[in-house]
């Protein structure tokens, strides 16, 4: 015993079993999507449907039965082939059918890529047919695009990849927005044979009919580049390609060699500098690898479609593209994660503060240390043994750009007894109050005093393998009113709040600078000797 | 892949052809000329023929009526419009181009 249905198909009544009817139902679903792209959808599937039905009264009829059986579908869908057999026996739908992403992106309307009248893929002649604009002013705005900043460039290439190519006449023609008929075939058939004739013309007589229409200075730039690119465009065009071949296979390489010295393949020490050692890490490989496929790709890209245009031939397949393309956006969603991640490390602050005795004397001497700072390591690694080595390593005074940002400041105020004292206030940021101390505790600071002499270094030092996390250092001095200071010009930089050249001495280019703490504050001496 | 494709691009021409051949002859019901087509063996599956006619009938080169059926709903019954005539003339002209175009090429190789 089995289920049956009743269906009303092709305006007559059919029982049918359960099992038939699901088979029946997927067919005609799938027939209705084959069908649902050309114009007469509703028609042709009406008719199907009418003739399916009167098979099944024939059949019913023939073996004497009263209900559909599964194998009589099978007979009926082998009799009107199946959606493979419409599309390889085909009509124009055939030809259309495969390419329903690219003209779903703009919502209905058809765009190709027009090789036949290309520069470099045909991109914008295809363009200016679906935006029904004249070609050269599309061509115009895309160099301008490019030339200003680049983003025409970018803009191009994903048309490139998205926008089918016109291949069949019929793809010519919805292209260029003409129905899809016999008519239309016919009409085809002749532009092409007059596109012939025009074609052994020249140039300037191609473009004349832009000037009638327009007259203008822009019309007159539009011919001079059109008949440029005409000319010496291809040329230069493939000139252009084999420089970004070039140019971005260096790049290339020199993205792989610098991914191979950050991930320390051979010791490097590059992830310990400053940009770098914002990133934590535990995960620096995967943020370098992202990273790498962010910039990689499109360079790849770039480097693929040149070749397409210097050699004149087709080097990527559209899978490969959208691979690709999948392949870079997995490393720039990755690579947001950890910015993210990253920012919020961020998030809190924690500061503590040391106080360190100086003795109270009458004149104080401020310099900048500038002997380099030795790690433990780094000892090791230059061979620097203690007992052998007498003198300072100068260190170079340059702030090259992978200097981390200042962090060092000084504060000079006065004490409110006659004591005087500094104050280191280290800070640090992390994901929360607990990171962001450790940070803070993690970090060096090289402050000496011999006798009168106070030397501050002009940066602090983390400790091996740490992350940089905004550590600074505050260090305040606190000297009794009257004390006298002698300040090196060089920590000018390093001081909030004073400037060491704010000060009307005629000696003001002087290494040194002399001043005096009064009941207002640090003062310059030339200044209060003056106004005395 | 070549040979196939070739193949499909003359049965298309050749189908609209002989479709409107027999429909020439007469007012015709869509199974009548299914049935044609396949004694003639040039249709493998019915399902191409629909949008084939649909098609024809919106250029105008086809028209139908419809005829109350004894057995089930009522069918379409296809005719050729003036305009399917003056077609079919043309198309005429081409095919003995066409055969003239062919025979002269397979004379030429044998001798």
């Amino acid at each position: 015993m089995k289920r049956t249905l009743n269906i009303n198909i092709g305006n007559s009544i059919i029982h049918i079993e359960e099992d038939a009817y699901e088979l029946l139902t997927a067919y005609l679903v799938e027939v209705k999507q084959h069908f649902g792209k050309s114009a007469d959808d509703f028609e042709i599937v009406s008719d199907i449907e009418n003739r399916i039905a009167e098979m099944f009264a024939e059949m019913l009829e023939a073996q004497q039965k009263q209900v559909i059986e599964l194998a009589d579908v099978h007979v009926v869908i082998e009799l009107m082939g199946s959606v493979k057999d419409f599309e390889s026996g085909a009509e124009e739908e055939a030809d259309t059918a495969d390419h329903t992403a690219a003209y779903a992106l703009f919502g209905g309307g058809k765009i190709y890529r027009d090789t036949d009248d290309a520069m470099i893929a045909g991109v914008c002649s295809g363009l200016s047919y679906y935006l029904k604009m004249d070609v050269s002013i599309i061509r115009v705005i895309a160099v301008l695009s490019v030339l200003l900043g680049g983003s025409g460039l970018i803009a191009y290439l994903i048309l490139w990849v998205s926008i089918p190519k016109a291949r069949t006449r019929s793809e010519k023609m919805s292209m260029r927005g003409e129905t899809v008929n016999l008519q239309g075939f016919k009409r085809n058939f002749e532009e092409e044979l007059t596109n012939l004739k025009d074609n052994f013309r020249t140039a300037t007589d191609e473009m004349r009919p832009i000037v009638k229409r327009s007259g203008s200075f822009i019309a007159e730039f539009i011919e001079v580049l059109g008949v440029f690119m005409q000319g010496a465009g291809k040329t230069i065009f493939k000139f252009i390609a084999i420089v970004i071949i070039v140019v971005g296979s260096l790049m290339l390489v020199g993205a792989l060699i610098s991914v191979a010295a950050l991930l320390g393949l051979w010791d490097s020490g590059a992830s310990g500098v400053f940009p770098l050692n914002i990133v934590d890490k535990s995960y620096f490989t995967t943020f370098v690898i992202a990273a790498l496929v962010v910039v990689t790709v499109p360079l790849l890209a770039l480097i693929l479609s040149s070749i397409t245009v210097a050699f004149n031939s087709k080097t990527v397949n559209r899978t490969f593209s959208y691979a690709m393309l999948l392949i870079w956006l997995c490393g720039l969603s990755v690579g947001i994660f950890y910015v993210a991640k990253i920012t919020n490390e961020f998030r809190e602050e924690a500061e503590f503060v040391q106080n360190i005795p100086v003795r109270t004397l009458p004149l104080y001497k401020l310099n900048l240390d500038k002997s380099r700072f030795f790690s433990k390591e780094d000892s090791l690694r230059y061979q620097l043994n203690s007992a052998e080595y007498i003198g300072r390593v100068i260190q170079n005074d340059d702030r090259g750009p992978m200097n981390m940002p200042r962090n060092v400041s000084v504060r000079i105020e006065k004490s409110e007894g006659n004591a005087a004292s500094l104050t280191q206030a280290y800070s640090a940021k992390g994901i929360n109050f607990e990171t962001a101390l450790y940070h803070a505790k993690n970090i060096r600071y090289d402050f000496k005093q011999r006798d009168s002499v106070l030397m501050f270094s002009p940066e602090l030092h983390l400790m091996k393998n740490a992350s940089w996390r905004d550590q600074e250092i505050e260090l305040v001095l606190k000297v009794p009113v009257g004390a006298r200071l002698k300040i090196d010009r060089n920590l000018d930089r390093y001081i909030q709040g004073f400037s060491l050249w704010n000060c009307g001495d005629d000696h003001s280019r002087d290494e040194v600078f002399e001043g005096v703490m009064t009941v207002d504050g640090l003062k310059c001496k030339y200044d209060l000797d003056v106004n005395e | 892949m070549i040979a196939e494709n070739t193949q499909t691009q003359m049965r298309k021409g050749i189908l609209e052809y002989c479709v409107l051949l027999i429909i020439s002859r007469g007012e015709i019901y869509a199974s009548d000329i299914i049935a044609e087509l396949k004694s003639a063996k040039l249709l493998v599956v019915e399902g191409t023929l629909y949008p084939l006619l649909t098609r024809l009938k919106n250029n105008g080169l086809l028209s139908y009526n419809w005829v109350e059926s004894t057995s089930g709903p009522p069918r379409k019954y296809y005719m050729l419009t003036p305009d399917g005539t003056s077609m079919l003339s043309q198309l005429d002209g081409t095919w003995q181009e066409l055969s003239f175009a062919i025979s002269k090429s397979k004379n030429r190789t044998k001798s």
